[in-house]
């Protein structure tokens, strides 16, 4: 009691260097807790970003794995590869061979959702390309829209296959955007379609409403009719897009006929039961080259998976127009993906094929600047805790020896020295609990404006970073295509000759490549405000934090009053 | 009563008996045994083998030259320090056994030569806080206490709440007094209290310390060099320089 009176008398009583210590522990106080909740912010964002909502995940083939390793096999691949990227050309379709060999069948993919409990539900779509027949014609705005779909076919035909095989595997591995937001990266493998859909519309079907809700072209709504049904009895069902239908003067009801892509005498009969409009447009495709009016969103053609089986041209058929798979698993939530990726380790899926998903993927790219700002909030952290803690040593250390006489009189007159030491802890807790309360106040006030003014430089930062890496590759917003090709052949501009040297180094040239035209579309969305508000646990850290200060510094004190021998204090004195 | 011998060798079997005997009738308050001090473990002794008694009821003075160790043994009897040989006795107890926070806060009262009151305290606040330190608990407020010391120390009750720096050397010493005074010990040790007085004030002064001796039954030691103090003591303890000592020992 007389130590707790004491050490309050004497705070009240010094009331100019307590002022001074407190503003210092202000300081140091907010930018911890700055620092704190920045940290606090991070941890929450990267835990519970995904913990409540859904996230889907593809099955897809290491491709870059599976090249190096074909080119391991040939010998005289490293002459090629040096040489020129034309002349790697003939080892591409052996590559492409290779790999259409290891393409999952739909029964396969069936296989590892059921292998895993974490699987919530499942989804698929298959692409496939139709021709135009007379009365009905593709959207196109150019003129030569027809010259461009004819090289891409003759392209398409050469090695058909091959081309599909491999476009079908990127589509797996960049389909099916979760939500609205996400739609721009489905327009990315709706780009990838360019190169491998041949004709002049694609015709997707969906095994649930699950799968149209996740519509690689992004969400639409109906303009009139309704969507097709999924059983036998709706076979022939299509939803067409507006555009198309007013191009070709179509409404609800009517038939329509399409060839087949490769078969021009096949011809199909689809009766329309709804138009649609997509109610997100797909930014890129007004940049990007066309290589294919089957690619424009508005040719797309909707219709059921049944459907398709029923018109020979689903993802088993035998046919060469047989539809592309895309196979998406949905997992209630991150963890959940993760249970997932291991479970179907262990149903046998071999490691040539990798687990992904776009959403744990967008979301960790979306986190890089948060992170960054993260690891910078420790180091603020770090810097300002040492140079709290030497500062508050320094001054008490002062205190403590300009107070020397004052501990001399207090033992003498009979106060045991570890009251005394108890009364300047004590003093000095007083002190930088104010500090830290204030400090914790302030730095609740300014940790949000702060934090996301550090988190825009951040992101500026990064996108600055990204732009300029678009500027070392060397292409630009014309030629996204080019880019896609570089990931198929993995050999061609400058990213060549470090991929093919290092594998670790393909694999993120190749994630640069792919980063680079999902940049030009959108910016990927970075996580660019936190909420970085001071809760209780901060101001529990904060407390800890302070404590650990105050016992650093009062050791110090203490040490000097046990030392100071009151006879001695005296004496110097009289 | 005038002692001159310092060098009284007791023996150790006998002087415990009549020390038990003694202290039914007449027991000293404090007694130094066979005392000894150096400042440094081996070093030179400043004080040596000594031995003396200080009852409760009167005014001992302690006298001798300069670097006698009269300040040492003040020291020694308030706790402060502790005999390198011999014993301090207070009430037949060692003092080196006990514990010496409690006793200087208890027990003993100390008025030291340069004060040692807190320059930034208040007269009040420097009384009220050797009271606390004290731990006893007191049947008035602390504050009334305080008023009735000052008056007891012929200082004007105002100066309660008046900084210690605003104070004269004399009225320095009064609130020291008065101090020493708050927590009532049964021992009283006042180093060189007239130092630096006029002969009125000094009067004046060891008025106060003959009443606390013989109406309050205090012992009361007082270490000076003043022969008119020593004079008015009841008991003088002269301490010859150590040096000169060991001369005429040789």
């Amino acid at each position: 009691m007389f130590v707790f009176r004491n050490a309050w008398k004497s705070v009240i009583r010094n009331k100019g260097r307590n002022i001074l210590i407190i503003v210092i522990v202000t300081i140091i106080a907010a930018a911890a807790t700055i620092g704190l909740s920045i940290r606090q912010a991070a941890a929450t964002a990267r835990t519970s970003g995904l913990e409540n909502t859904t996230v889907t995940a593809q099955i897809s083939l290491d491709r870059s794995k599976l090249i190096s390793e074909s080119r391991q096999q040939t010998t005289t691949d490293s002459d090629s590869s040096e040489s020129s990227g034309a002349d790697g050309k003939p080892d591409f379709d052996a590559m492409r061979s290779a790999l259409a060999d290891k393409q999952l069948s739909l029964a396969d993919y069936q296989k590892y959702a059921k292998s895993s409990s974490a699987v919530k539900s499942t989804y698929y779509t298959e692409t496939t390309g139709l021709s135009a027949t007379d009365d009905f014609q593709p959207v196109s705005d150019s003129d030569n829209s027809s010259e461009s779909s004819g090289t891409d076919n003759s392209k398409g035909s050469s090695n058909v296959s091959d081309s599909t095989d491999a476009s079908g595997k990127q589509n797996g591995q960049s389909d099916a955007p979760p939500d609205g937001k996400m739609s721009d990266s489905g327009g990315m493998s709706d780009r990838d379609g360019g190169t491998m859909v041949s004709g002049d519309f694609s015709l997707v079907g969906f095994s649930s409403d699950e799968a149209v809700s996740n519509a690689s072209n992004g969400s639409f709504t109906m303009v009139d009719g309704k969507v097709f049904g999924y059983g036998s009895s709706s076979d022939d069902d299509v939803i067409i897009s507006k555009s198309l239908a007013d191009f070709n003067d179509l409404s609800v009801g009517d038939t329509i006929t399409v060839s087949d892509a490769n078969d021009s005498d096949t011809t199909y009969k689809l009766t329309i039961v709804g138009i649609y409009k997509n109610s997100t447009d797909s930014s890129q495709q007004m940049g990007g080259p066309m290589r294919s009016t089957a690619s424009d969103p508005a040719n797309a053609i909707y219709t059921s998976v049944s459907t398709l089986k029923s018109l020979g041209l689903d993802a088993d058929a035998d046919s060469d127009s047989a539809a592309q798979l895309s196979y998406t698993y949905v997992c209630s939530s991150k963890s959940d993906y993760e249970t997932f990726a291991k479970d179907v380790k262990k149903a046998g899926l071999s490691s040539d094929y990798t687990v992904s998903s776009a959403d744990v993927e967008n979301y960790e790219s979306s986190l890089v600047p948060l992170n960054n700002l993260s690891k910078f909030a420790l180091t603020l952290l770090i810097v300002v805790l040492s140079v709290g803690a030497v500062v508050l040593v320094v001054i008490t250390l002062l205190n403590v020896r300009e107070r020397k006489y004052e501990i001399g009189v207090l033992t003498a007159i009979g106060v045991n020295k570890v009251k005394v030491a108890a009364q300047f802890t004590l003093e000095l807790l007083i002190v930088t609990m104010i500090g830290l309360a204030v400090g914790a106040g302030v730095g609740a006030a300014v940790s949000v404006p702060v934090s996301n003014q550090l988190l825009a430089s951040q992101v500026e930062q990064q996108q600055s970073q990204q732009s300029s890496q678009r500027e070392q590759f060397g292409r630009d917003m014309a030629k996204p295509g080019d880019s896609n090709d570089s990931k198929n052949g993995s050999d061609s501009g400058d990213g060549s000759t470090t991929a093919g040297e290092n594998k670790g180094d393909d694999g993120t040239s190749q994630r640069r490549a792919q980063g680079g035209p999902g940049m030009m579309g959108r910016a990927v969305d970075y996580v660019s405000s936190v909420n970085a508000t001071v809760d209780l646990k901060v101001v529990g850290q904060l407390l800890l934090v302070g404590l650990g200060l105050t016992l650093v510094a009062t050791l110090v004190a203490v040490v000097f009053v046990l030392r100071y021998e009151p006879l001695q204090i005296l004496a110097d004195r009289s | 009563m005038i002692t001159k011998n310092t060098n009284v060798v007791i023996d150790g079997g006998t002087e415990k008996d009549s020390e038990r005997q003694s202290r039914q009738a007449d027991a000293p308050t404090l007694r130094l045994d066979d005392v000894s001090y150096a400042y440094t473990k081996g070093g030179k002794r400043v004080l040596r083998n000594m031995s003396h008694d200080f009852h409760a009821g009167k005014v001992h003075a302690i006298t001798g030259p300069s670097g006698a160790g009269k300040t040492t043994l003040l020291s020694l009897i308030s706790g402060l320090a502790v005999p390198t040989e011999g014993k301090v006795l207070i009430d037949g107890e060692d003092l080196a056994k006990r514990d010496r926070y409690r006793f200087r806060s208890h027990d003993i009262g100390v008025i030291f030569q340069s004060f040692n009151l807190l320059p930034n305290l208040t007269v009040a606040e420097n009384i009220i806080l050797s009271m606390e330190a004290s731990g006893k608990s007191f049947d008035r407020p602390k504050k009334d206490i305080v008023d009735g010391l000052l008056g007891q120390v012929h200082l004007p009750k105002e100066y309660a709440n008046e900084r210690i720096l605003h104070l004269s050397g004399g009225e320095q010493q009064r609130v020291a007094i008065a101090r020493a005074l708050s927590y009532d010990p049964a021992i009283i040790v006042a180093d060189e209290p007239t130092g630096n007085l006029d002969l009125a004030t000094q009067d004046d002064i060891m008025g106060i310390f003959r009443k606390l001796a013989h109406d309050g039954n205090r012992c009361v030691i007082i270490v000076t060099h003043s022969p008119e103090v020593a004079k008015a003591s009841d008991e003088v303890f002269e301490l010859a320089p150590i040096r000169r000592r060991g001369k005429r020992n040789n």
